[in-house]
């Protein structure tokens, strides 16, 4: 009762909950336009995920996995499912996770059966997968009860249904490690402690190995996704989309959200995208966007591209972005390998890469 | 010596039997602009206040027009033709501007409606923009002092000192008054004016008074002077390359977010500020006066509140806070060290000990039932001796320290509460350079310490030279983000007008 008096007096007054109020864009997360100046290795416009063996690169790309080399891409395998999720393991062999709902692992890339294959343990939207130190595998299911194409509906229904879980290679059990999270995507499994992205609640969370749970980074001013581990200790964080007070306003109104899922074309509702730009009937346009007739860099965005570079104690220490008059929006992964950082914008569909030496460079660290 | 509209022989003033000023010789000529500089506590603000009635001389003689005087108090002084604008206003903060400036000189028959009409057009002709109607208290600290100049250009006096006249003014507002002293020069009215801002002196005065230690050092035209021989001669040491040195080649890593503003609004002055502060970084916040940048400050710190419907947020240390008062604000690890020390800072007429130890007091969550003199002056003397507080004597009061003195008071009872988060408005604001160089190294030191730092200045020299990144506030919100490595003046005051 008190909490529901509490929270009809936050949305009147605009606090706590109803605060309407997005964190900038400052210190180490200052935009630039490095991502977008970054050149560009291939274009898929079914791309989803990356992984390295630290020799190769890998792209789950649709239903294939193609292998990169330079600008050259070969299918090195194909499935019945697309793809939406793929991790190298550390001893050989590779894990992907289809259509959300399975993930398989295979001893080498040419088997014809996967080694092991978990299916049957309600997984509906796994995003991501992150091998352990210990040999186990470590899987973001970011909603049980939406597909992972449906993620933007999974923000709209304001959804708490994703879930961390590990998976055993051994012995083939699945152990939900963190439930009614706020759209799981992406986690890094350094050690006894699992870093993930909870996308919903702007934040990376840590889970210990007794289940607690506690914030590493908060209050971020985008929607976190993927994190993959830095050769020179810490992460490399990805972003798909940034968050603006409209969206936040948005999420606010129930009855109004309802009736724009039900009515509305899903690729112009009033929620974040891998990409905009593509119509005039999108929500934020005219003088939100531009003056004079050019996109101004620093306008809400619908859709932005960012990647974080984090420390081990999860600190921003820097950032490369694409903002709103770019086009390397989305990005869903960032893997470095032989010195170079890829970058997957899903937007576009185009994987990047930057020198590391050059980037560190430029931001001075 | 007919030129000399004021003259002051061998004056002397003794505090307590501690000279403040001793033996010195002063001349003002007709129609002069005369600096006088030196350190927080050489005299200035003494020789000064002699010359506008408000202390009397211990032994010396006056002379106005050749004629001599003894003015003992503000009144007789003003009858003598001599008016006096003090660095810390002394406005009457519950009247409006109007009545400021007027009061004391009212008609039998005062109507209001008549001196708003006269201030109106007397601040239109010094091209002040000062709403005469407005209640003086709720002006900001540059248009109070407008109005303190406005006070007493409008007594026609012949001689008029300026203490700190330009600390707290933008530089348009600047370039306005430097129009305006000319003009007043022009008029055959002589001008004393003290600046801690070197270059105003070298750039404005005809001539140029240094005071050291109490005693005049040297006075000689302006144009023999440069800064490095005004600093030498103010401190008797090279200062030149301390002070507002070399520009920065490394700044401090980031540390971890203290504290995040998100969308904050208090109208009119803040509007939808958003910005984050760092944990062993000093943010160096620069702006115009009426950018809103102490406005947020104060809302970070409880002294002000935001709106009350959609305010916006302020997360510390990850948690989001909502200060109605400033006490819970310093429990939870928030010291904001005002810029107006005078009404804000300190109890004046207290003594040094007891206003460190207040700070104190405001850090336990219920206060103290029994207050322990010892402990306060156990706390007051440590904090004396390490901001180095020169003061004649243990128990003086803070009314009787120069305005260094006192600054660094104010800092010491923000200190004294060992915050986290440390925010200076104007740190440096009418204190002298060598007193400048040490609360330098004191907030170097406190971002070293891994304290989160917050410096808000208008002087871009000393943004420049103590932060390690710096936020441009601009009509009420931070409208650019420079690391200190790639921020020039110009593009900061870019970012900060345009």
């Amino acid at each position: 009762m008190i909490g529901a008096v509490r929270e009809f007096v936050d949305r009147v007054l605009g606090r706590g909950e109803a605060t309407i109020a997005v964190p900038s864009f400052d210190g180490a997360l200052k935009p630039d336009q490095r991502l977008e100046e970054a050149s560009v290795v291939l274009e898929s416009a079914t791309a989803e995920d990356m992984a390295t063996d630290g020799q190769s690169l890998f792209l789950a790309d649709g239903q294939r996995i193609l292998r990169l080399d330079g600008s050259a891409a070969t299918a090195v395998k194909t499935f019945d499912k697309p793809i939406t999720a793929l991790a190298c393991l550390p001893g050989g062999g590779f894990a992907v996770a289809l259509a959300g709902r399975e993930v398989r692992v295979y001893a080498q890339i040419g088997d014809a059966e996967p080694r092991v294959l978990f299916a049957d343990s309600g997984m509906r939207a796994v995003n991501a997968l992150a091998p352990t130190p210990d040999g186990a595998l470590i899987a973001t299911d970011g909603s049980s009860n939406l597909d992972v194409g449906d993620w933007a509906r999974d923000l709209l229904e304001r959804g708490r249904s994703g879930r961390v879980l590990r998976l055993d290679l051994k012995t083939r059990e699945t152990r939900v490690l963190a439930s009614k999270l706020r759209y799981a995507f992406g986690a890094s499994a350094p050690g006894d402690s699992i870093l993930v992205s909870e996308s919903w609640r702007h934040r990376v969370i840590s889970i210990a190995p007794d289940g607690a749970t506690h914030a590493v980074l908060d209050h971020l001013p985008v929607y976190p996704s993927r994190l993959s581990p830095a050769s020179a200790g810490g992460y490399w964080l990805t972003a798909f989309a940034a968050r603006t007070q409209l969206v936040e306003f948005v999420l606010r109104e129930p009855a109004y959200r309802r009736r724009m899922m039900a009515e509305i074309d899903p690729a112009l509702w009033i929620a974040p995208r891998l990409r905009s730009g593509q119509s005039f009937m999108e929500p934020m346009q005219g003088a939100h966007l531009k003056t004079m007739g050019v996109v101004k860099p620093w306008a809400p965005p619908r859709s932005y591209g960012l990647v974080i570079r984090l420390s081990a104690e999860g600190l921003p220490l820097y950032s490369l972005h694409s903002r709103v008059d770019g086009i390397h929006h989305g990005v869903v992964s960032a893997i470095e390998l032989a010195g170079d950082l890829y970058v997957l914008a899903k937007g576009p569909g185009r994987v990047l890469k930057l020198p590391i030496a050059g980037i560190e460079k430029g931001v001075g660290a | 010596m007919n030129d000399m509209i004021l003259t002051l022989s061998k004056a002397t003033k003794l505090y307590a039997g501690v000279p403040a000023i001793e033996d010195v010789d002063f001349e003002l000529a007709r129609g002069e602009i005369h600096a006088l500089v030196g350190e927080n506590g050489a005299g200035k603000s003494t020789l000064t206040k002699v010359m506008a009635g408000v202390v009397a001389l211990t032994s010396g003689t006056m002379t106005v027009n050749g004629a001599d005087v003894a003015p003992k108090t503000p009144l007789e002084a003003r009858n003598l033709g001599i008016g006096m604008v003090f660095q810390e206003n002394s406005l009457v903060p519950t009247m409006t501007v109007a009545q400021n400036l007027f009061l004391g000189q009212e008609k039998f028959y005062n109507r209001t409606r008549g001196i708003y009409i006269a201030a109106q057009q007397f601040l239109q002709s010094l091209n002040f923009d000062v709403t005469p109607t407005m209640t003086v208290g709720a002006l900001g600290a540059a248009k109070k002092q407008m109005v303190e100049i406005a006070r007493a250009v409008l007594h026609q006096a012949k001689v008029i000192i300026f203490d700190e006249p330009t600390a707290t003014l933008t530089p348009e507002e600047k370039k306005y008054f430097f129009d305006l002293v000319r003009d007043l020069k022009s008029r055959g009215v002589s001008i004393v004016f003290i600046s801690h801002a070197l270059e105003e002196a070298l750039y404005l005065a005809d001539r140029i008074t240094i005071l050291r230690d109490g005693k005049r050092v040297v006075t000689d035209d302006a144009s023999k002077f440069d800064r490095a021989r005004i600093v030498q001669a103010m401190v008797g040491r090279d200062l030149s390359n301390t002070l507002y040195g070399a520009r920065k080649t490394m700044v401090r890593p980031m540390g971890p977010r203290v504290l995040t503003v998100k969308n904050l609004k208090m109208a009119p002055m803040v509007k939808n500020n958003s910005l984050s502060v760092f944990g062993g970084q000093i943010t160096g916040v620069f702006g115009l006066v009426g950018s809103g940048r102490t406005e947020t400050f104060k809302v970070v710190a409880g002294v002000l509140k935001r709106d009350f419907f959609h305010g916006g947020e302020i997360v510390l240390h990850e948690k989001p806070v909502r200060y109605l008062v400033p006490a819970p604000a310093v429990r939870d690890g928030i010291a904001y060290v005002t810029e107006d020390r005078k009404i804000e800072g300190f109890f004046e007429t207290s003594s040094i000990a007891r206003n460190i130890y207040l700070g104190l007091l405001a850090k336990f969550p219920r206060g103290r039932m029994l207050l322990s003199k010892r402990e306060a002056n156990k706390v007051g003397k440590s904090w004396i001796e390490q901001l180095k507080v020169r003061a004649i004597g243990d128990d003086a009061k803070v009314v009787e320290l120069s305005g260094g003195n006192q600054q660094k008071v104010v800092i010491a009872k923000s200190l004294v509460q060992e915050p986290e988060l440390i925010i200076f408005d104007e740190p440096t604001r009418g204190v002298d350079v060598g007193a400048i160089v040490e609360i330098h190294d004191l907030i170097n030191r406190l971002a070293d310490e891994g304290k989160a730092v917050v410096v808000i200045s208008s002087y871009l020299p000393e943004i420049m030279a103590l932060s390690d990144r710096i936020l441009v506030s601009r009509a009420g919100k931070v409208v650019e983000e420079f690391s200190a490595l790639e921020a020039t003046e110009e593009k900061i005051m870019y970012a900060a007008i345009h």
